[in-house]
This record gives C-alpha cells, sequence and structure tokens, in this order.
C-alpha cells in the first residue's frame, strides 16, 4: 500500500544543508496500522508530510496503491491527496467561518465528484459517529477542542480515503479525550480497512499498533 | 465556484474593519478615477463644442465700424457701411479658410419685444455660416427656409410660433444658447433672403432703409484661418489686398484658456493613473498580509485537495468582490462630487464663453461600469501575485506558518 524508499529531505540553512529525513525506507501493507515514533524535533512530521504529498522530498520516493506521488502533476497530486490520503493534524485546522457540517463537507466539495445532496448525507453521518450529530450547524469555536479533532477525522474520512495519516493528532487533548479519539481512529481502521499511520510520542498508543518505526535524527532506527 | 465565492465572502465578513477600510480605499480611488475620466471627457466634449462655437479667428469690416471683440465671440456693432458680399472672395486669400457674411441691422418699432426696444436682425448665409448655426440649441425637425428666424437666448417664443416682423410674418425655427454676448442674447437670426425681404417694410416705416439690407453688401465677415496661417499672415494679406477695411483679430487670452485646460486635463490624466497604480500597489501589499495571515488555512486547504488554481481563485474572487465593492461606492461618490463640484466648474467654463456639457447617460454609464470593473481588476491584479506565490509553496510549509 505505502512504500518509501530513501526517502529524505534536506534544508539549506545560514549553517549549511540540514538533514530533516534522510535514507528512510518503509512500507505498510494496506490496511494496517503503523505507529511512527520519536522525539521532538526527530523528523517524524517531516517525513509523514512528504508521505501525505504535503512536502516535497529532496530524495527518494513515495508510493501508495503504485503511485509515485512526486512524479504526479501538480493538479493530480491535488486531487491524489483529496482522493485518497485522510489528514489529521496535531492542531484543530477546522475553518473559523465554516459551520462544522461544511467544514467536513470541504474536501469533497473541492473534489466535485458528488453530487451536493450525497456529499451532505454522509458529512452528516460521519459527524454523528463521531457524536456531534446535534452540532452539525455549529461553529468550531463554539465545541471543544477534542471535538474540533474529531470534525477534522470526520473531514480526513469524507472522501473514503484509503490512507489516514494522523500528526499527533491528540497532542493537546486530555488523557481520557486522547483515548476516545484513537479509539475511534483504530475502530475507522478495523472496520473501514483504511490503512492507519499515525505519529505520536506516546509510546502506549504506539503499542497498539502492527508496525512501529522509530525515528531518530532524521533515519529510522528500528 | 460557489464554494470559492463563498469562503471569500466569509474570509471578508470575518474582518470586517479591515474589509472596510479596503472598500473604502478602493471606494476614493475608483471615484477619483470615474471622476477625472468623465470630467476629463466632459470638459473635452465642452472644449469641442466650444471652441467650434466661437468659430471666426477674425472679423473683417468697413473701416470705421466699431467692433465688439468679447472672450467668446466677435461681433459688429450695427453700422450703415458695408462691403461688397464678394470682397473677400475676390482677394482670394490662402490664408483665409472659412468666411462667413453678415449684414447687422438695428431696429426699432419692429415689432419684436417692446414698442419702444431696439432689436438687432442679424442675416447670414446658411450655406457658409459657420459661428451662428453651432450655438443653435432647439430647432425645428427641418432645414431653415425663407421665413424662419432663430431666436437668441435672452428672447423667448415657442418653436414654430409665429412671430411679426414689421407686420410680416415670420416662424421661429430655433432658438440659440446662452453666448454671453448681448447683440447674439437679443438678436433675432435669419438667412440674407429673409433679411433682405424686410428692407420694403423697414423704407416704409421710414427712409430709405438701411444699406446693409441692400442684395449684395455685407456689414463685415467673420473669417477662420486657414491651417498652418497666422493672424498676423491673414492680416497683412487682407490690408493689402482690399481697401477700406478693417481686421479684427479675437481675443489672445483664448489660446491662454485652452492651454490651460488642455495642462488641467493632462494633470488629471497623471492623477488618475497615479490613483490606478497606487490601488494596485496597495492591495498588493495589503492582500500580501491577508495571505500571510491565513497561511495556515491556505496550507489546510492544499492539504485536503484544493488545487493551485482553487486557491489563487479564492484569494482573487476575494479581492475582486472587496474592490468590485469599493469601485461601486466608488461611482456613487464620484457622482455625488461632480454635483458638488458642477456649480463652480460650469461657472468657470461658461465665463470665459465655454458651455459645459455633461457627458451623456450611455456614456457616464459606459465609464462608471468601467470604473467598476478596473476597481475589480485591481483587486485580481493586486491580489495575484501574493496569491500564486503561496500556492506554490509546500502544504507543510504553510500549515506551520512559513513562506
Amino acid at each position: 500500500m505505502l512504500a518509501c524508499r530513501q526517502l529524505g529531505k534536506s534544508y539549506a540553512t545560514e549553517r549549511g544543508v540540514v538533514a530533516a529525513v534522510a535514507g528512510v525506507d518503509l512500507e505498510v501493507p494496506a490496511g494496517q496500522f503503523a505507529a511512527i515514533i520519536g522525539r521532538s524535533g526527530s523528523g517524524k512530521s517531516t517525513l509523514m508530510a512528504m508521505i501525505g504529498g504535503l512536502s516535497r522530498p529532496s530524495t527518494g520516493t513515495v508510493k501508495i496503491d503504485g503511485t509515485d506521488l512526486w512524479q504526479l502533476s501538480e493538479n493530480a497530486l491535488a486531487a491524489f491527496r483529496n482522493e485518497k490520503i485522510g489528514y489529521v493534524f496535531q492542531f484543530a485546522s477546522l475553518l473559523p467561518t465554516l459551520r462544522l457540517i461544511d467544514n467536513v463537507t470541504l474536501p469533497a466539495m473541492l473534489g466535485r465528484r458528488r453530487p451536493e445532496a450525497d456529499i451532505l448525507t454522509r458529512a452528516g453521518r460521519l459527524l454523528e459517529r463521531m457524536g456531534l450529530g446535534a452540532y452539525l450547524d455549529a461553529y468550531p469555536a463554539e465545541i471543544s477542542a477534542g471535538e474540533q479533532r474529531r470534525v477534522a477525522i470526520a473531514r480526513a474520512l469524507i472522501n473514503d480515503p484509503e490512507l489516514l495519516l494522523a500528526d499527533e493528532p491528540t497532542s493537546d487533548l486530555d488523557e481520557q479525550t486522547e483515548i476516545e479519539i484513537m479509539d475511534e481512529l483504530l475502530t475507522i481502521n478495523r472496520e473501514v480497512g483504511t490503512t492507519l499511520v499515525l505519529v505520536t510520542h506516546n509510546l502506549a498508543l504506539a503499542g497498539r499498533a502492527q508496525q512501529i518505526f522509530h525515528i531518530a535524527n532524521g533515519a529510522i532506527v528500528t | 465556484m460557489r464554494l470559492l465565492t463563498g469562503l471569500a465572502l466569509q474570509n471578508l465578513g470575518r474582518r470586517k474593519a479591515r474589509s472596510f477600510l479596503l472598500v473604502a480605499a478602493v471606494a476614493i480611488g475608483s471615484g477619483i478615477v470615474f471622476t477625472g475620466a468623465t470630467l476629463m471627457r466632459s470638459i473635452d466634449d465642452s472644449m469641442a463644442v466650444g471652441f467650434s462655437r466661437l468659430g471666426a479667428d477674425m472679423m473683417v469690416v468697413p473701416d470705421g465700424t466699431l467692433t465688439n471683440i468679447t472672450a467668446a465671440l466677435l461681433t459688429v456693432e450695427p453700422t450703415d457701411l458695408v462691403l461688397d458680399a464678394d470682397t473677400l472672395d475676390k482677394a482670394r486669400l490662402a490664408s483665409l479658410g472659412r468666411v462667413a457674411p453678415q449684414k447687422i441691422v438695428r431696429v426699432e418699432h419692429s415689432g419684436i419685444g417692446n414698442h419702444h426696444e431696439s432689436a438687432d436682425l442679424i442675416g447670414f448665409d446658411p450655406a457658409r455660416d459657420f459661428t451662428i448655426q453651432p450655438w443653435l440649441r432647439e430647432r425645428l425637425n427641418r432645414e431653415l427656409k425663407p421665413g424662419d428666424v432663430i431666436l437668441g437666448a435672452g428672447r423667448d417664443a415657442p418653436l414654430g410660433s409665429q412671430l411679426l416682423i414689421f407686420g410680416k410674418p415670420h416662424v421661429v425655427y430655433g432658438k440659440l444658447g446662452r453666448t454671453g454676448v448681448g447683440t447674439h442674447e437679443r438678436g433675432v437670426f435669419m438667412s440674407f433672403a429673409t433679411l433682405e425681404a424686410l428692407a420694403g417694410a423697414m423704407s416704409h416705416h421710414g427712409g430709405p432703409g438701411p444699406a446693409a439690407l441692400a442684395r449684395g453688401k455685407v456689414t463685415g465677415f467673420l473669417v477662420e484661418l486657414a491651417p498652418g496661417a497666422t493672424a498676423l499672415q491673414a492680416r497683412f494679406a487682407i490690408l493689402s489686398a482690399v481697401k477700406g477695411v478693417k481686421v479684427v483679430t479675437g481675443d489672445s487670452a483664448l489660446s491662454g484658456i485652452r492651454q490651460g485646460l488642455a495642462a488641467l486635463l493632462d494633470g488629471m490624466l497623471a492623477l488618475v493613473v497615479l490613483m490606478f497604480a497606487s490601488t494596485a500597489v496597495m492591495v498588493s501589499v495589503l492582500f500580501s498580509a491577508i495571505i500571510t495571515e491565513r497561511r495556515t488555512e491556505l496550507g489546510l486547504l492544499k492539504a485536503i485537495g484544493a488545487r493551485r488554481s482553487q486557491m489563487v481563485g479564492m484569494m482573487i474572487v476575494e479581492a475582486m468582490i472587496a474592490t468590485g465593492v469599493g469601485g461601486v461606492l466608488g461611482v456613487a461618490l464620484g457622482v455625488l462630487v461632480m454635483h458638488l463640484y458642477e456649480r463652480s466648474l460650469v461657472y468657470y467654463l461658461e465665463n470665459i464663453g465655454v458651455p459645459f456639457i455633461w457627458l451623456d447617460l450611455p456614456r457616464t454609464v459606459a465609464f462608471a461600469a468601467a470604473a467598476i470593473v478596473l476597481a475589480a481588476a485591481i483587486g485580481a491584479l493586486g491580489a495575484l501575485y501574493p496569491a500564486w506565490r503561496a500556492s506554490r509553496r509546500d502544504a507543510y510549509d504553510l500549515v506551520r506558518g512559513e513562506g
């Protein structure tokens, strides 16, 4: 499903070239749950961004279902991200001017592959599943941080992605909410078969994954 | 498109004060552009009409005639001194362009106005005239024919009504606009044939009748210079070829006025261009700041699959809505300013004999539409570069607030 070969990202700084990620090889079969762990600044998020098509690698390839992500044109890559990848960030990441239902429908509306009515129905169901069925018309500022994260998960799922990437999605939440969110992500992974890659520094959470990649100084160490 | 427009509107509504200031700035800019362009065109048209009405560059009259030189028109005082109507034609002077012969007769007890009121009857050759007919403000929907008279702006009678002159019926064919010249304001204009037909009636009221009414005789000539000729050249040419005449040239202040107005128009044009450029730069700077502020949101949109064209489109739509609304308000502001400006401008121009003519409605509407489209285009242009630059960044950099 997901295969990275010699993936690397370096930045030019005043003190010379700094490698954030270097020579990463990893494979995650379809439907599996993989965790990427490491300390702050180890390159986890940069690796995740390259896997998700958000940051162009300096070296190497990222293939999802055989498609070499970074060989795609700008528009094709945008369409691929929209259709195949769901992304949950480590911050709320909702548009404050949109209602919850509109935030969830946004990726599908941008993709324009389904009728608007179908999109709204599916968004409503996803929000209900996240326990937010009563807040469809609410704005992000009117709900808690944990609820906002659930809305972000619903938005990530609106296009039925094959790969769900979650970059420390619970880092700023309390323990109970963190457990609930993670349970939700694992349920989706099990029930829908969506491949899940989670970046975390919580070893207990990582322990529930089928694969764990430990990254340090930009390289996979175990 | 609906989604992008919706997002753009919501973004504008999110920062109401900033959006208001942007709209206000563009309104002022586009108001100046609209007002400037409309006034420039109106003044240009007014000058064209006004100066074409001035017509004559000089006047040729019998030596000894009293003349009246005004800023707007060269006129001759009624006199018994006359010239042959073909005097200048026979001289065949290359420095002369169009030549309009005129007959002027001052009469009393003519039946025009009050009993004792004197009236100037001014005869002209409709085929050669270029100084009277351009002042026609309204006229019957047909050609001038014998028996028709044209009234100066100072006289009032309905078009088509009958006017008795020395007991003979005439038809009011048209009315002149205000010229600011007394003889023209109170004058009654008619063709040579109509005027000459009154000779009998005038002599019946006493004396042999004015010499100017004799066929083939005129009071004077209004003369236009040939292209490239100077007034001095023409004056020498006339005086050496024709005896017993004097040449009167117009007020030299007119050329100064023309130059002054031309400089004013140039200044307004420069102001309009400057306003356009500065508004575009301001919108661009503002949208650079807006985009910097919203990097995370743009990154998020890119991350969930927004194409570059959609991101750029959203920013451009947002800018176009703000500046387009500014354009509409600017046009409204411009209309208001022009109404305030109208009095002093019209007073100034009409004081120098140039009647101010507002642009006609279709062209004013076209200017207004152009100002609004221009304002929206400024928004699009201003937002284009910062939006395009942001759309090129990696989504990850934008989400992290970089770039």
